[in-house]
């Protein structure tokens, strides 16, 4: 037996292991518990390491649950494939690589940060649970098996947004979060069931064979795209994500911001790969892109305002996804046509998956941040920080990384992808880069403003006592610093090497397509 | 080059920049070096200018608060920052409600 032939299996499993384990591993002592807690992480990012290197060349992996092969995807006499099964391309695998990344990085940071609360137990099965869903949610190739991934994802991160019970603000960010969230899943479900009701399948490539542009069609596709833009994070359905990152554990809110691009996943796939006959060039891509626009331009007028410091960085998620939801929205306007496909299309869909896996890292780190100095300070508040940059200047080094990069300061990573997205959105129509780029001045200004606000100043009385964080948080942080730097200085590699296949991917779907469905 | 991009519009070099960066900090540095060199550390020449008043101890006395930052922006944009601040109001049924009509408007816009 070849095990590399089942790391799509192992990439959920791993995960899931952990989470169903940690009732015993819960009552072993700090250092063997630590010691699970990034086994469990480390493996799952091996693994989505060497799924990712497996796509590059254009493959498709394809693995099937309970089958008499795990490569078998449709019997003989059958006409569409029914059991559970995994489908991987080139642009399935980046989210994955994302999310077991900061998922590490914020196991890391969450031995130093969670050590001085009770209820591990209970932290460890929620944050293996969330990882496993939101790694399922980019790895199945069936819409019902999407919905279950989900649910898992969703439930535990409510109860990790609520995990610190005897905060309020906390129990009430994740009670708005679940309300919205469980009339987005029977939504969801109910498009699903009309899709299955019609066609007699949920499998992603055989409704992408089959759909046709019908009323049901039509309705099961918006359902599914207001419910995922409403998972990702766009205006005006946004406003349970301040809340939630807010109040969610810094680690926990590192992985959440993974989660999104999850569902932005999901998004991107249903419009491109299951309905891109009745999604291209038309309504929907200008649906995108002024959810984008919105997205952009309101999240960062929310953002500057506000002087706490993960909530002014939760209303900056919104505004991120606008990006990417622009990006993409040119892209699938483009996909109406060859030529314009050639044109800007092409480039848009590159400068929308570069944005999301930047923003991934760079987002993550910054939460990180914002975790260390309410570690360090007691405090979210930035009228109450100042000067902390003498006494954590490790922590502030990273943050200008972030800051810098989110913001779009060549020749850091952001700049690159705002450039792309710039630059094919002005093919579209010049108001859509000009709102980019004033949006992009804001973020700046903002990020200024927390920087000049947490770090700079004279030193308080109050912070004399300050000291940098322990090396478990900061070791988080390097992660993502490391990769946003790696995104910075080598954006030829990773755009050549990751992102031209998964545009090919998103591109070509017929590949998608026979994968499963083979030469049909 | 794992550094060089060509995006189908323009070309970027991420070391171009670096190159450009390290020839400008030399030029400050140049620039710095031609300044008064009488400057002692720990005289009274390291200590705040406050108007000519006293510096208080703590430093939070006299710092600038993150609320304060951009006042004149957000004077300017009040009627916006009036009508977004009233969309987030913190009320879970009305959140509820933006994502029904969104997802209704949605559903219109892919039925037309």
């Amino acid at each position: 037996m070849n095990l590399s032939d089942h790391l799509p299996a192992f990439l959920v499993m791993i995960p899931l292991l952990g989470a169903f384990l940690t009732p015993f591993a819960g009552s072993f002592n700090r250092g063997t518990r630590n010691a699970f807690f990034v086994t469990f992480s480390g493996l799952t990012l091996l693994t989505a390491i060497a799924l990712c290197l497996s796509t590059l060349n254009g493959d498709v992996l394809v693995y099937v649950m309970g089958g008499e092969s795990f490569a078998l995807t449709l019997p003989s006499g059958m006409t569409y494939p029914v059991r559970i099964l995994f489908e991987i391309d080139a642009f399935g695998s980046l989210p994955i690589l994302c999310i077991a990344i900061a998922s590490f990085a914020g196991a890391l940071f969450s031995l130093d940060y969670m050590d001085r609360f009770s209820g591990w137990k209970r932290f460890l099965a929620l944050y293996f649970l969330m990882t496993a869903g939101a790694l399922g949610m980019c790895a199945t190739g069936d819409m019902f098996n999407f919905f279950v991934f989900v649910e898992i994802s969703s439930i535990a991160s409510f109860g990790l947004v609520a995990f610190w019970r005897d905060k309020p603000e906390a129990v009430e960010a994740s009670f708005k979060y679940m309300l919205i969230s469980q009339i987005a899943a029977m939504l969801l479900l109910l498009a699903i069931g009309t899709l299955y009701g019609r066609y007699d399948a949920v499998n992603m490539a055989a409704l992408s064979a089959m759909a046709g542009s019908g009323t049901l069609e039509r309705v099961a596709m918006g359902l599914i795209i207001a419910v995922l833009a409403f998972k990702c994070g766009s205006f005006p359905m946004h406003t349970w994500m301040p809340d939630t990152y807010a109040e969610a554990p810094s680690g926990v809110t590192c992985l959440l911001v993974t989660v999104s691009q999850a569902s932005f996943y999901g998004l991107v796939r249903v419009c491109y790969s299951i309905f891109p006959g009745l999604a291209a060039g038309g309504v929907v891509a200008w649906m995108l892109i002024a959810l984008g626009v919105m997205s952009m331009f309101f999240g960062v007028l929310m953002a500057v305002v506000q002087h706490e410091i993960k909530r002014l960085m939760g209303y900056h998620s919104i505004s991120q996804v606008g990006y990417m939801l622009l990006a993409m929205g040119v892209g699938l306007l483009a996909l109406g046509s060859p030529e314009a496909v050639e044109t800007y299309g092409r480039a848009a869909i590159r400068g929308g998956i570069f944005h999301s896996v930047n923003y991934s890292f760079y987002k993550a780190l910054l939460f990180l941040c914002a975790g260390s100095l309410y570690y360090a300070t007691g405090t979210r508040d930035l009228d109450k920080m100042g000067g902390l940059a003498r006494s954590m200047p490790w922590t502030a080094g990273m943050f200008v990384v972030a800051a810098a990069a989110i913001s779009g300061l060549p020749p850091f990573n952001g700049f690159v992808s705002k450039w792309m997205i710039y630059e094919s959105s002005f093919a579209v129509h010049p108001i859509l880069p000009a709102v980019a780029m004033i949006t992009s001045v804001l973020t700046l200004a903002s990020f200024v403003k927390v920087f000049q606000a947490a770090f700079l100043g004279p030193a308080k009385a109050k912070f004399v006592a300050v000291r940098e964080v322990p090396y478990g948080m900061l070791a988080g942080m390097a992660v993502l610093t490391v990769m946003t730097l790696l995104l910075s200085l080598f954006p030829g590699w990773f755009t050549s090497g990751f992102f031209e296949s998964a545009v090919n991917a998103l591109v070509n779907h017929q590949s998608y397509v026979r994968a499963v469905m083979g030469g049909m | 080059m794992w550094s060089q991009l060509d995006t189908g519009f323009g070309h970027w070099n991420v070391f171009v920049w670096l190159f450009f960066f390290v020839i400008i900090s030399a030029f400050a540095l140049w620039v710095r070096s031609l300044g008064r060199m009488d400057y002692k550390r720990s005289t009274e020449q390291d200590e705040i200018f406050w108007s000519g008043n006293e510096v208080p101890e703590d430093g939070a006395d006299f710092s600038v608060p993150a609320s304060s930052s951009y006042w004149g922006f957000r004077v300017a944009m009040e009627p916006l920052y009036n009508l977004l601040n009233r969309f987030h109001n913190g009320n879970a049924s009305d959140y509820a409600g933006y994502f029904i009509v969104t997802v209704a408007s949605i559903g219109v816009l892919v039925l037309i």
